[in-house]
């Protein structure tokens, strides 16, 4: 639906916030000058007020015909825009009657009794600051002007927080707060930019002057996405030049909601079927730790380690690494043949100091450092550990049945142990475990194709 | 110095120590170098000037760098620990070795059709040619493994790893000549001055063995082809220590690590500590970030002399391994012996291992180029694959091979029922990784019927440095460095990670 006022008329109209301000200014002047007076008892600023007076009447009259002009684009609500208009009319009204009033071309003897000089003004001032309050609703929205005050901040609807991420609605949780953001400002049940209201559900499914605002199913059709993917010097891009763009994110999710939630407002994360890039988003939007981590593996929440910890590690001969910036997560590394007695000794000591970080490992490495099945029993207590490589060890079945409780180990490195293919029912335990090495084992190819025949458990690689 | 002013001084020592603080010529000799050597230091590098630390002098400061990665790195869980990046130089023929194109055959010596070629601009060696004749793969192609990966005949031996492998057939570059191509892979830009991929690493993420370079880059000896200069593994703009060094293939990997003749070495750690103090002394008049550096490099080479003869001894190598890798494994700087030195230094940790093999040109001759090619490269890289898996490697190491761009359907010069040239094609080519988060087993975009055009899946030079940053914890969009008033990367402002290949 195009609009049928000219151009050119909307273009003068919409220098009104401009020129609204030239009377606020003069008239607010006139008052101070006109109380000043009045205290003074002395009439010195008399013709200042009155020009002041004038100079507020005209430039209001001039202020409202081109408040009319913005507003006949129809981007505004109609029942605020009609208050705005009455206020401002009258204002005009007063103001001219108030400077006949001052200069004395009107001049009424029971007025004097009622000090109508002062009440005149006294009564402009409260309907410019009426006027400009609609006014500034109007470009603003309703609940510009109080939104952050400490008082009167229950209108705020606070959704119950939520533990899991399956448990978000995805418009409530997820969409609502990147419309309430970057659209809302402008599009709102006052002020009704291109005639589209994102407020609520029934004012987004109506639309906007340009149609629907949504394609459920359907994002790239759908305005509400097309404009905020344009190039942004483009006529049609939202949010308009000077205001926040969308971020990626931000654009990802709505996306995600028109496509795969449908556009629909009650739908939960739970209900959809949500890609990781989506899951990491939304989890850092809704301050949930990001359980996928970017690379999509789960990453365990631990907690802080102490740098004298670390130290101690360090000294102990361990190399750390974090794995994650920040996060808590290591990689612990013991150089080959760091320990030299064949029975052990030595490393005892050694994993006691990794102990207070035994949730933090992810990786270690132990490679070639005699470690005994003894020690095993240590590394069993490592329950996030994700690869564990302890190749060229003496370690025997026993030593893997230590381990056999772990749940997030993908990766066991046993190549040049004395394990044998009884370990195998241990491997299939664990839950997590995709890949084993046995090369240099007594573990024969024929043991392992058995395995692999049942079609469950790890991986099991041999070499040549 | 300046001692003939000390008979103009007071008799108290005291004295003496406050007024030589003041004296005119120290004076002078303090601000005006302090104030140069800022400014020099500002030139460089602000970001250097101010964050050097000297490992030496500040060991606490060691301990929390290695723990804790003042870059702010990895953003996210690593799956690569190490990579392995074998470069075939010159631009291996990707429809001859991989990307299999049968409808091709009937269409042998035909004119490459217009609407292929949508005039593409060619290099200056085949642009004035009046036909472009089809040349379809003369080579046989079957498939193999589970998979089921179309392999060409010319390498027999990659061809029982393909389970292992993920392909990427439709990888395109910029450049469409080898020194711009090959320092675009390298460093993300054609121009050179910019660091490499493996100096990046090293910047980012540090070392794991103090004791070897970080980075280490081999070049196949008796290469002949395209010459490769030592910046494609030079540290660019990025603190000197982070250059990838070149280990040679003669009987001295590194020159001059072995003491000299008549002298057995026993009061170099002497020397080196007072040349360090020297040095120390330098920085600290100077500020110069690049002495830090020299330190650090003088410490290196000082560990070097005893851990590099311990990591190129291959003599403790089974046999079985020597002829896994083939013959040539025992033939020092050879291409298979490349790869299983890359083994041994992967072992040790070294992050990253760059080969270079020239050759890869077949501008004529191309079905025999590229069996001679294979012929030399191919046992070793099948076995270096094969050898990391079995050692559990393969777990957390990424391989990398590919060239620096594909060639054309089209012969270049004359076409024969039996041979046939190709010319350079940055449009679509082939390379394959392994390992640590990409998928075994997998091939990743699709070329139309001439191998000229991807008609699928697209992954380009910037999109493939970006997932390799990605498998070790790094957004590359965050790993930059400022230099000359711009925050350089990698990637520069282009590249998305490639995450269908990821596992």
């Amino acid at each position: 639906m195009e609009s049928s006022v000219p151009d050119f008329v909307l273009f003068i109209g919409r220098f009104h916030p401009l020129v609204v301000h030239l009377p606020i200014g003069f008239l607010f002047f006139a008052f101070i000058l006109e109380l000043y007076s009045h205290w003074k008892k002395h009439s010195a600023h008399s013709m200042a007020i009155e020009f002041a007076l004038l100079a507020g009447a005209i430039s209001a009259a001039v202020a409202s015909v081109l408040g009319y002009m913005l507003s006949l684009s129809g981007d505004y609500d109609v029942s605020t825009l009609d208050t705005h208009f009455w206020f401002g009319t009258v204002t005009t009204i007063v103001t001219f009657f108030a400077w006949a009033i001052r200069s004395g071309k009107i001049d009424i003897g029971k007025f004097n009794v009622l000090k109508s000089k002062i009440a005149a003004l006294t009564l402009v001032v409260v309907l410019v600051s009426v006027t400009g309050h609609y006014g500034g609703n109007l470009t603003h929205g309703s609940d510009y002007l109080v939104k952050y005050a400490p008082f009167g901040r229950t209108e705020k609807v606070v959704l119950p927080s939520i533990e899991h991420l399956g448990e978000a609605t995805v418009y409530d949780y997820l969409v609502n707060p990147i419309l309430d953001d970057k659209c809302i400002g402008c599009h709102n049940s006052s002020k009704k930019k291109g005639g589209l209201s994102l407020q609520d559900s029934t004012a987004i499914m109506r639309g906007g002057k340009n149609g629907d605002a949504l394609i459920a199913g359907n994002a790239q059709k759908s305005e509400l996405i097309r404009r905020t993917m344009l190039d942004p010097h483009h006529d049609d891009f939202m949010p308009p030049e000077g205001k926040t763009p969308l971020t990626e994110e931000e654009k990802s999710i709505l996306s995600f909601w028109i496509e795969k939630g449908n556009a629909d407002f009650k739908v939960a994360m739970a209900d959809l079927e949500a890609p990781e890039e989506i899951i990491s988003i939304a989890s850092l939007m809704l301050g949930l730790e990001d359980k996928t981590g970017k690379s999509g593996i789960a990453m365990p929440i631990v907690d802080e380690v102490g740098t004298e910890v670390l130290k101690d590690i360090v000294a102990a001969g361990f190399k750390v690494r974090e794995l994650v910036y920040g996060a808590n997560v290591y990689e612990i590394v013991l150089p080959s043949k760091s320990v030299s007695s064949e029975k052990g000794d030595g490393l005892d000591v050694k994993l006691q100091k990794l102990l207070p970080i035994k949730n933090n490992i992810l990786w270690l490495s132990l490679k070639d450092n005699f470690v005994q099945d003894r020690h095993m029993e240590t590394i069993g207590q490592f329950k996030n550990l994700q690869k564990l490589e302890v190749e060229k060890n003496p370690i025997t079945d026993a030593g893997v049945g230590y381990i056999a409780s772990n749940e997030s180990l993908t990766g066991l490195n046993l190549y040049q142990t004395q394990i044998t293919a009884s370990s195998f029912d241990i491997f299939a335990k664990m839950k997590a475990l995709e890949r084993v090495y046995v090369w240099g084992t007594t573990i024969t190819e024929d043991q392992v194709a058995n395995f692999q025949a049942y079609g469950e458990g790890p991986t099991i690689i041999l070499g040549m | 110095m300046c001692d003939h002013h000390d008979k103009l001084r007071s008799n108290n020592k005291d004295l003496q120590a406050v007024e030589k603080q003041l004296d005119r010529r120290e004076f002078f000799k303090k601000t005006t170098m302090g104030i140069g050597a800022l400014a020099l230091g500002s030139l460089l590098n602000t970001e250097k000037l101010w964050s050097a630390v000297n490992p030496l002098s500040h060991p606490e400061q060691a301990i929390t760098a290695f723990t804790k990665n003042k870059l702010g790195l990895p953003h996210h869980l690593p799956k690569a620990k190490r990579i392995v990046y074998l470069f075939q130089s010159g631009g291996p023929s990707q429809i001859d070795l991989f990307d299999y194109k049968p409808k091709l055959t009937d269409m042998y010596g035909q004119d490459l059709p217009d609407s292929v070629r949508a005039g593409q601009r060619l290099t200056g060696m085949s642009a004035d040619q009046t036909a472009f004749p089809i040349a379809a793969s003369i080579l046989n192609f079957k498939q193999y493994g589970e998979s089921r990966a179309w392999v060409s005949d010319a390498m027999p031996y990659l061809s029982e790893v393909v389970d292992d492998l993920c392909f990427i057939k439709s990888m395109h570059t910029d450049a469409i000549n080898h020194d711009p191509a090959i320092t675009f892979f390298q460093t993300g830009s054609q121009q050179p001055g910019r660091p490499s991929i493996g100096s990046w690493l090293s910047y980012g993420l540090g070392s794991d063995n103090d004791n070897l370079p970080t980075f280490i880059a081999l070049v196949s000896k008796n290469g002949s082809g395209q010459p490769l200069y030592s910046r494609l593994w030079g540290n660019g703009f990025l603190p000197t220590e982070h250059q990838g060094v070149q280990f040679r293939s003669g009987k001295d990997p590194v020159l001059y690590l072995s003491d000299p003749e008549n002298y057995d070495g026993h009061d170099r750690r002497k020397m080196l500590d007072y040349l360090n103090k020297l040095n120390g002394i330098a920085h600290d008049a100077y500020g110069d970030p690049e002495i830090n550096a020299r330190i650090s490099q003088y410490e290196m080479a000082y560990r070097m002399q005893t851990s590099v003869p311990e990591v190129t001894d291959i003599s403790d190598e089974p046999d079985y391994i020597f002829d896994m890798y083939g013959p040539d494994s025992r033939n020092p700087g050879t291409y298979a012996a490349n790869c299983l030195m890359a083994r041994k230094l992967l072992e040790k940790d070294v992050k990253f291992v760059q080969l270079y093999h020239q050759g890869w040109d077949q501008h004529g001759n191309c079905p025999g180029g590229v069996r001679h090619q294979s012929k030399n490269t191919d046992q070793g890289t099948a076995a270096l694959i094969k050898d990391l898996k079995q050692r559990g490697m393969l777990e957390d190491t990424l391989v990398v091979w590919g060239g620096e761009f594909g060639r054309t359907v089209y012969s270049q010069g004359q076409l024969t029922d039996t041979n046939y040239g190709r010319d350079h094609h940055p449009k679509a080519f082939t390379m394959f990784m392994a390992g640590a988060g990409v998928k075994p087993g997998f091939t990743y975009g699709e070329t139309d019927d001439f191998s000229y055009n991807i008609v699928k899946d697209p992954v380009h030079t910037h999109d493939f440095q970006a997932t390799l940053l990605h498998l070790f914890g790094i957004d590359h969009e965050r790993l930059t460095y400022k230099h000359q008033g711009r925050r350089f990367r990698l990637t520069d402002v282009h590249g998305d990670v490639v995450k269908d290949i990821l596992t």
